[in-house]
């Protein structure tokens, strides 16, 4: 009976349903997982990759310039939102694109970087959109926003398929996430710092992904800080080689046998 | 041009550039501020200056700046500069027939395999390029400038003489022109930094 | 003729403004607030063209309700004059512009400092510390230059105003017969008697 009323994101069900919503957040509940945590002097993002491989080309990565990462799950919004995406890649793509162009035209108009509140907004109104306007079908991703503003210093956001949005102090989304949350809620504290931050989403991250093992290749990372000096905030988005020697650093990298196997 | 006033000059040294210009902001012959920047950074090693009308100067300062923002965050690369004076013509040439009045003058270190090339351009109001070798200016005191510059002016220098031949040329420049003054600022632009100094002029 | 003030001080900005509202060579009326109070630590002087400044006042006005409506908080200063020079610079080179100057004064709540800005009908912005429109600017700067302290309290930023107005009423031949000030800082705008 269900499937009566499937075909069109804009019929509820008898029941009060909307099904393309649902299955829209059931596909993102096995995409890989996408954590956050914020601190007091800054907001972590972690994901898990799910694209990997031998045979992967990741050599657009390494080049100079540009702000880091592969690409896949973490993205810069603006100088001062860092977004982690879970669900359909494609999707996703076409929304970070999307708020990529909203914070830059609230740049020209004000002058002013976009508040985060205000971004995360934008996003969900569009998001909202896909859930009423017949034959279309939503957006497929759920999103983390790690942002600055002078309003209300660091924020991290959710906003999932259906247009919602809400603030948190550490959240999870994608596989596992009951598991992430249950941990983080457990382990999260007030008046946390950075460092203490990195080092719990790590551990979170290590004991929720599929593999035994965290490295490179199948991990994103970013951390948003604020720059005194610049009087700015600062997003950094990790490239391999340095999360490779942060999971080091955290003594939460590879056994050397993996890395023997691999030679 | 003369109704706001304002002038911009940059420099070719070796292995260096340095952009500057002058701080007023009138209203023709009435001083209204003396902290008006018209010179912008671009990238890291970039900087861009726009000489006229002072509406004109925001307005093409936040359109570069969207411009930009939205390229290097798709390439995931720095513009290299000629790449922005190409940018920044077309931007003006769009504007044929009705156009923002501004001079622009652009100052950076191109990016080559063997490292880095100094690279200056100015434009005019419709955007015709001129990719000088030495020396390009722009704005109501440009004629002095030209002169000064013509004058002060050697190839191979360093950051520091370059600093000192680019301020003199300005400062002198601007003493005799009315629209221009009050005040500079220098940006003297290297490999691996960019040396910013605010300098003291006339007040008259 | 119509004329406005603005200066910075320790913690506040004071605009003030004439009250005529002529036409022609005829008063008709002495009593315009021409300082419209766009939020509540946000104060706007405009003069210019009759009939655009009250029109284009109320459409900033607007607007910038509508922005603290939408997004819970409000338009910062520098902000807001981002924006309200982009209409001006907009409507320019429209069909039929605007012309109408004006004085923003702040109090940015985030930074907790105050912030001026002279913008001309053209959408020239400039921060300053003080500024002046009108044929009253020919005496006032020249003064400002002299006697403004950013770091003085508000009885001697009043002080240094009226300095202003005196000047102004002693030697400009269409001088006008009455001001309004108004004063922004952390506690929000207020009217001020001179």
């Amino acid at each position: 009976m269900a499937r009566r009323y499937d075909s069109r994101t804009t019929i509820f069900s008898p029941e009060g349903r909307l099904y393309q919503i649902e299955y829209a957040m059931e596909a993102i509940s096995h995409a890989g997982t996408v954590l956050g945590v914020l601190a007091k002097d800054g907001v972590v993002l972690a994901a898990e990759k799910r694209v990997t491989g031998k045979l992967l080309d990741l050599s657009g990565a390494k080049v100079r310039g540009g702000y880091g990462g592969s690409g896949e799950k973490m993205f810069l919004l603006n100088s001062n939102v860092i977004g982690g995406v879970a669900g359909i890649t494609s999707d996703a793509n076409s929304l970070v694109n999307y708020a990529r162009t909203v914070a830059q035209q609230h740049l020209l108009q004000y002058n002013d970087d976009i508040p985060v509140e205000v971004l995360a907004q934008r996003l969900c109104d569009l998001k909202q959109g896909y859930t009423q306007y017949g034959g279309l079908r939503p957006f497929g991703v759920s999103i983390l926003y790690a942002g600055y503003d002078p309003h209300y210093q660091f924020q991290l956001y959710h906003s999932d398929p259906s247009g919602n949005y809400s603030g948190w102090k550490a959240t999870c989304i994608g596989a596992n996430n009951g598991t992430a949350q249950s941990l983080l809620k457990q382990e999260y504290k007030d008046d946390i710092s950075v460092e203490q931050a990195i080092s719990l989403v790590l551990r979170v991250m290590s004991k929720t992904m599929d593999s035994p093992t965290l490295g490179s290749e199948k991990l994103e990372f970013a951390v948003l800080t604020y720059d005194e000096t610049a009087k700015q905030p600062k997003a950094k988005i990790y490239r391999p080689s340095e999360i490779d020697a942060l999971l080091v650093a955290e003594g939460l990298a590879k056994k050397d046998d993996d890395a023997e196997m691999k030679s | 041009m003369e109704y706001n006033g304002g002038s911009v000059i940059a420099m070719v040294g070796k292995d260096c550039v340095a952009i500057a210009s002058d701080l007023r902001f009138g209203n023709q012959a009435l001083g209204i501020a003396s902290n008006f920047q018209r010179i912008f950074p671009v990238t890291d090693r970039t900087y861009v200056g726009l000489a006229g009308l002072g509406t004109d100067v925001t307005t093409l300062r936040e359109r570069f700046r969207y411009r930009v923002n939205m390229y290097t965050i798709k390439e995931e690369r720095d513009i290299e500069p000629q790449t922005f004076a190409h940018l920044v013509s077309s931007t003006l040439y769009e504007h044929r027939f009705g156009p923002y009045f501004v001079e622009p003058v652009i100052a950076g270190l191109e990016n080559t395999s063997s490292g880095s090339k100094p690279f200056i351009a100015a434009a005019d109001l419709i955007g015709c390029l001129n990719f000088a070798k030495d020396f390009v200016v722009a704005g109501t005191a440009s004629s002095k400038l030209y002169g000064l510059a013509e004058g002060l002016w050697e190839p191979d220098l360093g950051p520091e003489d370059l600093f000192e031949t680019i301020s003199q040329t300005l400062l002198n420049g601007v003493d005799r022109d009315a629209f221009s003054g009050w005040g500079a600022v220098v940006h003297v632009i290297t490999k691996d930094r960019v040396v910013t100094r605010t300098l003291k002029g006339r007040m008259d | 003729m119509e004329t406005s003030f603005a200066l910075t001080g320790k913690g506040y900005v004071i605009i003030a403004a004439d009250t005529t509202a002529a036409r022609s060579i005829v008063k008709m009326k002495v009593d315009e607030d021409k300082i419209k109070e766009l939020g509540t630590h946000l104060l706007m002087a405009y003069s210019g063209e009759p009939g655009d400044t009250v029109q284009f006042a109320e459409y900033v006005e607007r607007n910038i309700r509508l922005y603290q409506i939408r997004n819970l908080y409000p338009l910062r200063p520098p902000a807001a004059a981002s924006w309200i020079r982009r209409s001006l610079a907009q409507s320019l080179r429209s069909r039929n512009p605007y012309s109408v100057n004006l004085l923003l004064g702040g109090y940015d709540q985030a930074e907790n400092k105050p912030n001026l800005y002279w913008i001309d009908y053209l959408g020239s912005v400039v921060e300053v510390p003080f500024a002046a429109h009108g044929y009253g600017s020919y005496f006032a700067l020249s003064l400002l230059d002299r006697y403004h302290d950013p770091e003085a309290p508000l009885e001697e930023g009043l002080a240094t105003l009226k300095r202003c107005l005196d000047e102004v009423a002693k030697r400009l031949v269409v001088s006008p017969s009455k001001y309004m000030v108004k004063v922004v800082d952390k506690d929000g705008v207020r009217e001020v008697e001179i």
